[in-house]
Parts: structure tokens; sequence; C-alpha cells
């Protein structure tokens, strides 16, 4: 089973090589939204998320909270893999 | 000498659509930024600073050139300073200014006009052609003319859209959005068209107002039915309903809507390259049983546009435009309209989110009010900006005379209102 570390490790490389800006110093406790993530950032994310682990995350399951940083989300998708 | 910068794809598409505009006797595809200022400012310090300006970037006296190749031409010896021009106040000033051409081939590709208003206080009105860079790049651009402490080394890029493909696969990625093109056209989008024939041909536009309580009840509607981050969903969705809406009250009811969604493809966290379109297209279909509801009509766009982004359309559309800006203007724009039978789309819709942080004072004074204002093309003739200036939402209505009556449009743009406050 995926641990939530590797999850994070590819989360990050996703989000640094896809979506944020290489002077954009993203580490896994960055505020997502503050850094400019928007709607389409969190489709192409939900994407990657599909395409990698196989898995969609459920609209009921992106909130502010999981939403916060690359740690939360991670926790996240390592939590819904294990209730699968 | 510097090079004479490219075009980018979405940069060429903005010049075809100004192609069109002009060819039906409208001013061209500008844009506008309009700051409200709360002290008067000096239209000399504004020409000494546009002149510095100028300097740094004479991409801003450029003229559009390069048939097969377009490009930028760089003024070469003295360049064409942006005007400045100063009003007073009068009613119709507004209009008569966004309707007034940029003289593009000849350089004139930005413009400032000051109106002066009561007790000192200024109206700025920053024009510019479409083709030279979008709305979140103009906002930066204007805090650059506005803020002499902010810094200019990093403002300026040549470079296109960013795709990593290799050649021999861009041609085949951008034939999925033709492929798209094709199912839409089962149900092909039929806009206005011209209804008022013997109108002037004039872009005409209103400016709706939130406080921050009913920006507040927008917000909650949107994350009630699209979720965290889901406001322009939310906004595009109601947009479209709307717009359906209208047609049936003015019986002509479209087999389906089409709805452009820009697509920002700047990394996050930088505003670079700033004399660039950096943006590109999903389009997304509308059936009329998709807009009985608000939940169903959000339903669409996500579906839509998860299926977009699992099957790579963002990348198709960005090769379909690059490989497209080689060809002459108005075949462009003829193919264009052959792809969706006749129509471009059924609204023009943007979305810029939070104004530009930076755009809180200009030469020294404050900034109250900001309105964006763009032009749409003759069909469908009906465009939706929204946008928060200091927390509370905006939004602007665009219409053409020739499509929408001024009271049709007033209509719309108050339904469109209330719906998004809507419980």
């Amino acid at each position: 089973m995926v641990q939530p570390p590797e999850i994070e490790a590819e989360l990050l490389a996703f989000l640094r090589r896809e979506v944020f800006a290489p002077q954009v110093a993203l580490t896994s406790e960055t505020d997502l939204i503050a850094a400019g993530f928007d709607s389409l950032s969190l489709v192409r994310m939900l994407v990657f998320v599909e395409t990698t682990y196989g898995l969609w995350i459920p609209e009921s399951e992106i909130t502010g909270t999981t939403l916060r940083n690359v740690r939360s989300l991670a926790a996240l998708v390592s939590r819904l893999l294990h209730e699968r | 000498m510097s090079a004479d910068p490219r075009f980018n794809g979405c940069d060429y598409l903005m010049l075809g659509f100004d192609h069109e505009l002009r060819r039906h006797g409208f001013a061209g595809n500008s844009c506008q930024i309009v700051l409200e200022l709360g002290s008067a400012i000096s239209p000399d310090a504004l020409r000494e600073r546009l002149r510095k300006l100028l300097e740094r970037y004479p991409v801003l006296s450029a003229r559009p050139a390069g048939l097969f190749s377009p490009k930028w031409k760089l003024p070469r010896g003295n360049s064409r300073e942006p005007q400045v021009r100063v009003h007073r106040d009068e009613p119709g000033l507004r209009q008569r200014i966004v309707n007034e051409p940029l003289d593009t081939n000849a350089g004139e590709i930005v413009r400032f006009d000051l109106i002066e208003l009561a007790e000192g206080r200024v109206q700025l009105v920053f024009t510019w052609v479409h083709a030279l860079m979008d709305a979140p790049a103009a906002e930066h651009f204007l805090a650059l003319v506005g803020r002499e402490d902010l810094p200019l080394s990093a403002a300026h890029s040549l470079t296109p859209c960013r795709v990593r493909l290799p050649l021999r696969e861009r041609g085949r990625v951008a034939w999925k959005s033709l492929h798209q093109f094709d199912r839409y056209c089962e149900a092909p989008p039929r806009s206005l068209g011209h209804r008022h024939h013997d109108a002037v041909p004039l872009l005409q536009y209103r400016v709706e107002k939130f406080s921050a309580e009913e920006t507040a009840r927008v917000r909650a509607n949107g994350v009630r039915h699209c979720g965290i981050l889901g406001d322009a969903q939310y906004h595009a969705s109601v947009a479209v309903m709307e717009l359906h809406r209208l047609y049936q009250r003015l019986g002509n009811a479209s087999p389906s809507y089409v709805l452009p969604v820009p697509v920002g493809l700047r990394p996050k966290g930088t505003i670079e390259p700033l004399f660039s379109n950096q943006v590109t297209m999903l389009m997304v279909q509308f059936l009329p049983e998709h807009l009985s509801s608000v939940a169903d009509a959000v339903a669409a766009l996500k579906t839509q546009t998860g299926h977009a982004m699992r099957g790579g359309l963002i990348e198709s559309s960005v090769m379909l435009s690059e490989m497209f800006r080689f060809l002459p203007r108005p075949i462009y724009m003829a193919i264009l309209k052959q792809g969706l039978r006749g129509e471009i789309c059924s609204l023009f819709y943007g979305d810029t989110a939070s104004v530009s942080p930076l755009l809180t004072t200009f030469l020294g004074a404050s900034i109250a009010d900001l309105t964006h204002v763009a032009a749409v093309t003759p069909s469908p003739g009906v465009g939706v900006i929204f946008y928060h200036f200091h927390g509370v939402l905006r939004l602007t209505v665009l219409h053409l005379s020739t499509v929408l009556s001024e009271a049709e449009a007033a209509g719309f743009a108050a339904n469109l209102r209330s719906r998004l406050l809507e419980p």
C-alpha cells in the first residue's frame, strides 16, 4: 500500500512541474489556495490522482481542510486508498 | 536591436477576433480597465512614466506584422508614445471611448484616457488591444505604470504558451479539438445574429456591483453547488442558464449553448510573460436539458471539464491555435466559424478572480474602484466578466447594439444578478 510520504512526494512533484511557477517555493506545508491554486488546478490534480492511483476523490472530501496543503491532501488520498 | 516578438496562438486568435469585429463596423478586439482614483493625477506625470516604460518595453508601440509568421514589429527609430488624453466628464463619453478604434497598424496598441470627475476625482481608462496581453497581465502592467516602486525586470518575455510536446505529436494532439466540434454540431449552437440591423455597431456594457454581504451569498451558493474553489463554475453555469432564458424570451432558443471556459496557462505564482495572452479555451456544450436547474448545469460543466482534462483537450486546444496562427486572419476566422456551423460560441465569459493585489495606488492616488471591459465578437454579441475588487464581486455584462437592445441587455444583467443571489 502506498504510504502518505510517498504520495506527498508525488503530489509535490506534480504540482511543481505542472501547476506552480519554479519561483514558488512549494513545500508540503505551503497554503495552496493562497499560492494561487484554483478550480482548474484542482481538476488537474484530481485527474493526476486518478491516473496515478486509480482513485477519483469524491467532491464531498474536498474541503478547506483537505486542500490546506500537500500534506493534508496526501493524507486524504492515503486514507481513501486504505478504505477502498 | 531587439528581435520582433512573435505572437503565440492565443495572441493571434485575439487578432483574428479584431479582424472579425472591424469587418462588422465595430472598433476592434480591445479591452479596458477603468480605475476610479480618489484624487487627481498629473497627465504629464503619466506621460513621463509611459515614456520610461516605452524605453524598457518597445512592444508598447509595435504593430502587428508578418503574413505567415505573425509578430509584433517593433518601432525602428522614434516610437509612437501612447496617447494620454484628458476629458471633462459628459454623458456618452465612456461609450465613445470604448468604441473608438485603436490605430493598431500605426503602432497604437495602448491608450490612456483621464476623465475629470467631481470633487477632484479622476477616472483612468486604460485601453489595449487584446492581442497584446490578457487581463491578468494588463492588471500587472497597469500596476507597473502606476507604481514606480515595482521592479520591471521580470515582466517581459516573448515565449509562446508552454506546451512540452515533440513536433511530430502536435498535429495529432490538435486534431482532438476538431473532433470535439464535430460532436457539438449534432446540436449546433445558434446565436441571436444581427437582430437590430439598423443599429449603429457599438459595444455597450453595464456593471453589476455586489455588496460585501451579497458577495458572501454568491460565494456560499458557489460552494454549495460546486464545492470549494467552485466560484467560477457557479458563475459560468448560472450565466449560461440566464442566457438560455433570454433566448427563450426572445423566441430564439438555441439547440445548444457552447461556452469557452478560459484556462490560464501561466504557472501559478507568476505573471510572466507580461506581453502575451497565456490562455486557452475549453469548449463546454450545454443542451437545453442541462439548463433546467443550477445542479444540472454545474454537473454538465464539471463532467465535460473532467473529460477534457483526462482527454488532453487543453494541450489540444493550445496546439490547434499554435498551428492556426500561420493562417491569414480571414481564413482563420472562416475555419473557426465553420467548426460550429457559423458560430464562434454562445457567450463570451471571463472570470479573472481577484484583481491584482498590486493595484492599490496609481501615481500616488488611491484606487477606489475598478471595472473590466472587453469586446465580444458580432456573433454571439454577448459576454460577461466576473472579478473581485477589494473582496467584492463585480460583473460586467457586455453586448453589441446590433444583437441586443439596451432594455434586453439590462434585463439579462438584472436576472443574472438575481439568480446568482438566489438561495
